[in-house]
């Protein structure tokens, strides 16, 4: 007991609670890796927002005579086999492969979370019958399953975060699943039984809200490896199936055949993949240790 | 009649190692606004007798395999999970040994109080805000208003207990089961919060089941106590009777193991031997008879049920008045009570059957 402050006024009721969230996003800015992270996608997110602004080019029109140049003032990052600006195509790339990734992992994570409440919060038959069909779901590596689904439904954008999205539902619904059922040997879960909340309100109310966190961290870890898988489906030419839309899997494989004449063209939008993959993978690291006190550095 | 009335109440665990054996047959009563006492060890039956007649076991390992819980006459076992649930918080509460985590970590205390208020009365969201006010500046929390927006983890062990007994105690319920409340708080903290439980419980006339492994806390704040061990009730008396003339050998056992300040200097602790049973085995015999100093041979093969220690006598269940009742075959004299030891001439505790090593043992010491 704090017996000094009885005459000063307590400092602690006066401050608003600052609450987990509050405490985590302060330790996050100051966990280096963790803004380094923070900064490549932001980066990105600007690029992605202000691509008008930035490029007066536009990334579908080029001019066949202006192909193939190498990176000059005029066109920042060369041009490619059409004449188009690369430096467009990046930077109009990075939207459709944040919103494809942020998309796909959104889809993952809701039917993750529907599966595991499921399974977690009724336990019992149900949770066996939906766990045997997740771990075939994780025998099945990612990818495949992606190309499967695409292959399946046929190109477009919305098959693309279907199939990246199903993917990573098995994650997210076993790791969900786990922590519920930790959670249901908890304390304040038998407490809130004993005082006659419904096992719905329980589980909604006092189990969901302290499984999320490392749910969140995956998430963001997720959304790195999204970005690849979705560029890997464009490689593969399960893209968005539309050549004028600029996409950094499949302006890849378009330059990977002119890999000997412009080296440039395969540079850039590799090193956008790699770059916004290391930022998501540097903040959810940052994420996990500011949220998991174990980890406090 | 009596507020709760439990008989032959049977608890088992089915485990993957068999099944346990966590209460065999407890039988007891508690009047409106009595306070009893639950002792004994870890494992003996204790927090399981509350949560059964909760209705909480964890499932699907705990099952009620028999025996009867009343509530004001309200068979507990035959209602159905929502009619329980009505129960639960508003006739029946609980407080657990852990305040640390018993609160949930991502919600505030308004939430969580207003919460329970509200799943069972009509209230609107403001009313049931300023019953969690009062409710929070009655058990002792400074500045209601703005401490009810804190988090859990902003309060301090024993601040955390007040809000659990604020929020057990906000729907008036007519019997609180307070499970080793004191146990995890510091010593300093344990007096306030047991001295809040007792002032607040006695101005509603609620009746309270005070669970512990701690005599010293049974001793100041209940009107009767039951001893556990094994899943039974070895013996029952009112407070006073149950220190002044423990008659059950683990009573005795209990009371010589823990330090006194009035001993005399030197005197040594009695320790209870052995360990507590395995209670995977279907009980045989006594269950207290392994570690036991009076037991004879008859101890090993009958478990005595719980009888008046003077017959004779119309029984009393409960209250100040109830009967003094033991679950013994030989029990200690007022004298070996008070020693702590058998002291009868030539007494030796009977050997297990077929223990070839107690029987040579024996056999010398006649000569």
């Amino acid at each position: 007991m704090a017996a000094p402050s009885i005459a000063v006024t307590p400092p602690v009721s006066q401050r608003a609670s600052r609450g987990l969230w509050r405490d985590a996003g302060r330790r996050l800015l100051r966990n280096g890796p963790a803004l380094i992270g923070l900064t490549c996608i932001l980066v990105f997110v600007l690029g992605a927002i202000l691509a008008p602004v930035l490029s007066s080019y536009d990334p579908s029109l080029g001019q066949l005579a202006d192909a193939r140049q190498t990176p000059s003032l005029t066109h920042l990052m060369g041009t490619d086999l059409l004449g188009r600006d690369e430096f467009a195509r990046v930077l109009y790339g990075a939207r459709l492969s944040l919103q494809l990734g942020t998309i796909s992992v959104v889809f993952g994570l809701a039917f993750g979370i529907v599966i595991g409440a499921a399974a977690g919060g009724l336990g019992g038959k149900v949770d066996g019958v939906l766990m045997r069909i997740v771990d075939v779901l994780l025998a099945v590596p990612g990818i495949l399953l992606a190309i499967g689904i695409v292959a399946w439904l046929g190109r477009g954008q919305i098959q693309i975060m279907l199939a990246v999205g199903v993917s990573y539902t098995p994650i997210f619904a076993r790791l969900l699943r786990g922590s519920l059922l930790a959670l249901r040997e908890a304390d304040f879960v038998l407490a809130g039984r004993s005082i006659g909340a419904s096992r719905l309100r329980i589980l909604v109310r006092h189990m969901l809200p302290n499984a999320l966190t490392p749910l969140i961290v995956q998430a963001t870890l997720a959304l790195a490896t999204a970005i690849i898988d979705v560029a890997g489906l464009g490689f593969l030419g399960l893209g968005p199936g539309d050549p004028r839309v600029a996409e950094w899997g499949e302006m890849l494989t378009d330059s990977a055949r002119f890999l000997q004449y412009a080296p440039y063209l395969i540079f850039f939008p590799a090193a956008a993949i790699v770059i916004s993959a290391i930022g998501f993978n540097l903040v959810g690291d940052g994420l996990r240790e500011a949220l998991d006190p174990r980890l406090r550095r | 009649m009596a507020l709760l009335e439990i008989e032959g109440l049977v608890v088992r665990f089915r485990t993957h190692e068999g099944t346990i054996h966590a209460v065999n047959g407890v039988s007891f009563q508690v009047d409106e606004g009595e306070t009893l006492g639950l002792v004994g060890e870890s494992g003996c039956g204790k927090s399981v007798t509350s949560l059964a007649l909760m209705r909480l076991l964890p499932s699907p390992a705990g099952h009620v395999e028999g025996g009867r819980v009343r509530l004001d006459g309200t068979e507990l076992l035959d209602l159905t999970e929502a009619e329980m649930r009505d129960l639960r918080g508003r006739e029946l509460a609980m407080i657990f040994q852990d305040p640390m985590t018993s609160l949930n970590p991502v919600l505030t205390i308004a939430e969580q109080m207003v919460e329970t208020i509200r799943a069972h009365t009509q209230m609107t969201a403001e009313q049931a805000t300023a019953r969690a006010v009062e409710l929070l500046g009655m058990v002792g929390i400074p500045r209601p208003e703005t401490r009810l927006k804190a988090f859990p983890h902003e309060f301090s062990g024993g601040m955390r207990q007040r809000v659990m007994i604020a929020m057990a105690l906000a729907l008036h319920p007519r019997l609180l089961i307070a499970d080793e409340p004191t146990t995890a708080l510091d010593v300093t903290i344990q007096a306030q919060v047991l001295e809040l439980l007792r002032a607040l419980t006695a101005d509603s006339g609620t009746a309270v089941i005070l669970i512990t492994h701690d005599l010293g806390v049974v001793a100041g704040m209940t009107r009767r106590i039951n001893v556990m061990y094994a899943g039974y009730i070895v013996e029952t008396a009112p407070t006073a009777e149950l220190f002044a003339h423990p008659a059950h050998p683990y009573t005795v056992g209990l009371l010589h193991s823990i330090p006194r300040l009035d001993a005399v200097e030197g005197e040594p602790l009695i320790p209870i031997e052995g360990t507590p049973p395995d209670q995977r085995r279907a009980p045989v015999g006594c269950p207290f008879a392994p570690r036991c100093a009076w037991r004879l041979a008859a101890c090993w093969s009958t478990n005595p049920p719980l009888e008046p220690l003077v017959t004779g006598m119309p029984v009393v269940l409960t209250g100040d008045r109830a009967t003094h009742r033991i679950a013994c075959l030989n029990p200690p004299t007022p004298e070996e009570a008070a020693a702590g030891l058998p002291l009868r001439e030539g007494f030796v505790a009977a050997p297990a059957p077929g223990s070839v090593v107690d029987e040579l043992a024996i056999a010398e010491v006649p000569a």
